[in-house]
């Protein structure tokens, strides 16, 4: 008897609703549903990346057994030994060193917002740190960063289906094509209707192709743009002043630090004439309702939050808050990473962003949870290795790190580093669904169900709660992630326990005044409840654009202008590293690809060891033809890739999709930091390419490589081949 | 006269939804039951990438095919407003492939599993058959997120040069006799 399961899918910030078709207690297809922001259309992964669930074994292998490293090996053992191994090495290292020696990750993926709840719960009471974040460190913080400071809230002001109905839309860093194809259809159906579209971004990128103008800017140069359209729409009077006096502070320092940023100053840095700011700027200001949508071509640099609060300003400076299809829309990337961030799997806050070192916060949760809560802001996942590697007293290193749901031994920068430190940790707990590399470091693996094997909430790139659940029966010794950090909770000696996600989710809402009004029956009712949603009753049916009538989620009400000096990435090319590396995403592959290496269809169509992007001048330049093996050197490391020419990149420049583990692109990428949000610069650092004249030597690495790890991942059977 | 899906670049995104659909369709959802090496991956149409277009390309079902016409075995036909490989005839000859104007067609391993007399793969022509026999028509249509692939019919056709004639009537009638 087969049945369907209306989900929602576990790909990008997107939020898809979509049905699983099950037979026999397998799934056999997926079709899609008429959600909110997908009205019945799904992308290649919505389709076709459900298949990961029946363990087709094409990169790593399903984890379905608890494992304990023993004498240097991975031995399988029982659920108990494994809770009270963790709980015990957990309880010494902490008495021995202190609560903050230990760190623990939240998951932007399968997982949902229930256990990400009850890991940062875990964290804080349990532990007794703040050491806790996720992946949104490395993709979206600069824009939680950033418009917390402009705006008083860090999420998509916009909601997804907005967009279409703008009259202009600013895309800058941000390729929708490939990373939510189902918010390019939104960008397409704007153009349709007949809205300007004005992108900044070094690559012609699908968006580019069909946009009114294309600002083929620079890397590294956004805040100069940015700086120099607030200058020209200032000079030239398009200034909304009166939403300006009755809603921000800061202008007129603004308007100081701006003025030395005409088109003419900025010409230089951004690689684009005067003219073309200036035209963009007045387009901008003048449309009647324009919205800005960022990707990680504005976060992923070490000067990130400024360009997010200067982006956040020039909606300021042209009144663009307070209706629909208007504002900003930092997109964020994964399917929950928006939730992660919800749920207070960040150093600084708890649920619903209230601070940690907000006395009346903490102790709101000190009584709820019945124990002490740490005030300081804990470390953010990407000083880990700093952390384990360059601190010298014993009692201010980290000595564990429990990483749930994540691969830092793929997805961080700098990946040597990564790995050394995950070396040098005393005890490194993985809890995840797949072998990854980052397991290969760990000393206890814990395993749990995936997507499609549990219920519970998702939050969407625009602020929408929607409802996952359990299609399929997991196969094997598995738990669920929040009963796994119970249990481990427990036998530390703080007792948690939970019926069902719904009683978790409970407990969050009556702790978290902004989403207290998003119950699971209203979820049900509505399909999607987008926060804030403040109140229980069916009248308030959450919020779908934020800063309504100007009203800024700051205490005073007003949004703040923000403005700086332009700064260099931090590493240039030169003479031995001539061309610049950007990292970019595959459009049928995610994150390190632990489940869409694993679809059959997703890998037949691209698959190891990945691409990199360059202009065909530079191609002919070094003598490279379109899928010839190439080797690509950084000062960090070296990957092997192959070559594919495109019109549309510019000379110097190259890119390399960082879901590939044999074409690794963080070997190389470099982890120069933002100082604020201390995410990684991995648009920008320099390398050079080496042609490699035995290419039949070069093709079996690569194929050696990918049996070598196939079988460190623990697939049995290598007979299947791989197709590269 | 023969239908044909057209892909319009300014809806299409290049995500390629429509080339594992048009696999899916053809080779049915039994390939996510078996080994990742047991079945072929061989898409009837393919994105093509330049600066400035991105849009499917698929063969046109021409009128006087080209590959038709060429084929010395008789292994492509017109059937149902549509033009097909008769894979079991098709000897490999590569002819078709170098007639084709569009590049709509490639050699492939044989999808039905059927081998040479020695054992080896048989390769044959492939090329977009409108999905004919499948239900729902054109998978690639069904699945692509942005609508950005139509099926044209001889209606379609008719309405839209019947549309233009009537718009440059309007327009003729505007130029005064000289």
């Amino acid at each position: 008897m087969g049945k369907q399961v209306l989900t929602t899918c576990p790909y990008c910030g997107s939020g898809c609703q979509l049905y699983l078709n099950v037979e026999n207690g397998k799934i056999v297809s997926s079709t899609p549903a008429n959600g909110r922001t997908n009205e019945g259309n799904l992308c290649l992964k919505g389709h076709y990346g459900w298949d990961y669930l029946n363990d087709p074994q094409i990169l790593t292998k399903r984890l379905t057994k608890p494992q304990i490293r023993k004498n240097g090996v991975l031995e399988e053992v029982e659920w108990d030994e494994a809770i009270n191994y963790t709980a015990k090495r957990l309880n010494e290292i902490k008495e021995k060193y202190g609560p903050d020696s230990i760190m623990g990750t939240g998951c932007a993926r399968g997982s949902g917002n229930e256990a990400n709840f009850v890991m940062q719960k875990f964290m804080r009471a349990a532990v007794g740190t703040n050491n806790i974040d996720h992946c949104a460190r490395v993709c979206h913080a600069p824009s939680v960063a950033g418009l917390q400071y402009s705006l008083g809230s860090g999420a998509m002001s916009i909601s997804i289906p907005e967009i279409e109905d703008t009259k202009l839309l600013f895309v800058i860093g941000y390729n929708p094509a490939e990373s939510h194809p189902i918010v390019a259809r939104r960008i397409v159906k704007a153009k349709q209707k007949g809205a300007k579209i004005i992108v900044a971004d070094p690559r012609i990128t699908e968006t580019a192709r069909i946009s009114d103008m294309h600002l083929q800017l620079k890397g590294g140069s956004n805040l100069a743009l940015v700086q120099a359209m607030g200058n020209v729409i200032i000079a030239e009077g398009m200034v909304d002043q009166k939403f300006v006096d009755d809603h921000t502070l800061g202008y007129e320092e603004y308007k100081k630090t701006v003025e030395k940023y005409t088109p003419e100053y900025v010409e230089s840095i951004c690689h684009l004439p005067a003219e073309t700011i200036r035209q963009a700027a007045r387009e901008y200001a003048k449309a009647e309702r324009a919205a800005i949508l960022w990707g990680m071509g504005v976060c992923q640099f070490g000067q990130a939050v400024d360009v997010v609060k200067g982006l956040a300003s020039l909606a300021l400076l042209t009144g663009n808050f307070g209706g629909p299809s208007m504002g900003v829309g930092p997109v964020r990337g994964q399917n929950n990473v928006q939730g992660g961030c919800d749920m207070g799997a960040l150093p600084n806050c708890y649920s619903g962003y209230q601070n940690v070192t907000d006395d009346a916060a903490r102790e709101k949760f000190e009584k709820a949870w019945g124990v002490k809560l740490p005030k300081e802001n804990g470390i953010p996942l990407t000083q880990v290795p700093h952390h384990v590697l360059d601190v010298k007293d014993e009692k201010k290193k980290l000595h564990a790190y429990y990483i749930f749901g994540e691969d830092p031994g793929q997805s961080d920068p700098d990946l040597n580093e990564m790995r050394e430190a995950l070396d040098k940790l005393d005890f490194v707990v993985m809890q995840d669904i797949y072998m990854n590399k980052t397991g290969l470091k760990a000393d206890v693996i814990l395993p749990a169900t995936a997507w499609g094997e549990h219920d519970g909430v998702y939050s969407s790139a625009d602020r929408g709660f929607q409802r996952i659940r359990k299609a399929v029966e997991p196969k094997g010794d598995l738990k669920t992630d929040w009963e796994i950090i119970c249990l481990v909770s427990t036998a530390m000696g703080y007792p948690m326990s939970y019926k069902n996600t719904k009683e978790i989710w409970d407990e969050m809402r009556s702790l978290t005044p902004s989403f207290f009004g998003a119950t699971y029956e209203k979820i049900e009712e509505l399909g999607c409840v987008q926060w804030p949603c403040r109140d229980e009753s069916m009248e308030d049916k959450g919020t779908p654009y934020l800063h309504k009538g100007g009203i800024f989620a700051h205490p005073n009400g007003k949004a703040n202008f923000f403005a700086t000096e332009w700064r260099a990435p931090g590493e240039i090319e030169d003479v031995e590293y001539p061309y610049t590396l950007s990292t970019v995403r595959e459009v049928g592959h995610y994150s390190v690809r632990t489940m869409t290496g694993n679809c059959r269809t997703l890998t037949n169509l691209e698959d190891e060891p990945g691409w990199i992007q360059m202009s065909p001048e530079d191609c002919e330049k070094l003598n490279l033809k379109q899928g010839e093996l190439i080797r690509v050197n950084s000062r960090r490391g070296s990957v092997m890739t192959r070559v594919m020419p495109t019109e549309r990149v510019k000379t110097g420049a190259t890119y390399m999709t960082y879901q590939w583990w044999i074409g690794a692109c963080n070997e190389l990428t470099v982890p120069y930091l933002d100082p604020v949000s201390n995410t990684p610069e991995s648009k920008y650092c320099a390398i050079n390419l080496e042609k490699i004249d035995d290419q039949a030597w070069a093709e079996k690495q690569v194929k050696d490589s990918y049996e070598s790890i196939r079988k460190n991942m623990g697939i049995d059977a290598a007979e299947k081949g791989c197709r590269i | 006269m023969n239908y044909f899906v057209k892909g319009n670049p300014d809806l299409c995104i290049g995500c390629r939804t429509c080339m594992i659909g048009c696999v899916v369709a053809h080779e049915g959802v039994k390939i996510f039951q078996m080994k990742p090496g047991e079945y072929v991956f061989n898409p009837k149409l393919d994105i093509i990438k330049t600066a400035t277009i991105t849009m499917p390309v698929q063969c046109k079902h021409c009128e006087n095919p080209a590959c038709m016409n060429v084929c010395a075995v008789g292994a492509i036909q017109m059937i149902d407003n549509a033009v097909m490989v008769l894979q079991d005839k098709c000897i490999g000859c590569k002819t078709c492939m170098i007639a084709c104007p569009y590049g709509a067609i490639n050699m492939v391993v044989s999808s039905d599993g059927k081998k040479q007399l020695d054992g080896s793969e048989r390769v044959v022509a492939n090329k977009c058959d409108l999905c004919t026999g499948i239900d729902g028509g054109p998978a690639c249509i069904r699945v692509c997120p942005t609508a950005a692939l139509k099926l044209v019919t001889e209606e379609d056709v008719e309405t839209s040069v019947s549309n233009k004639r009537t718009a440059a009537a309007i327009s003729l009638a505007q130029v005064k006799e000289y």
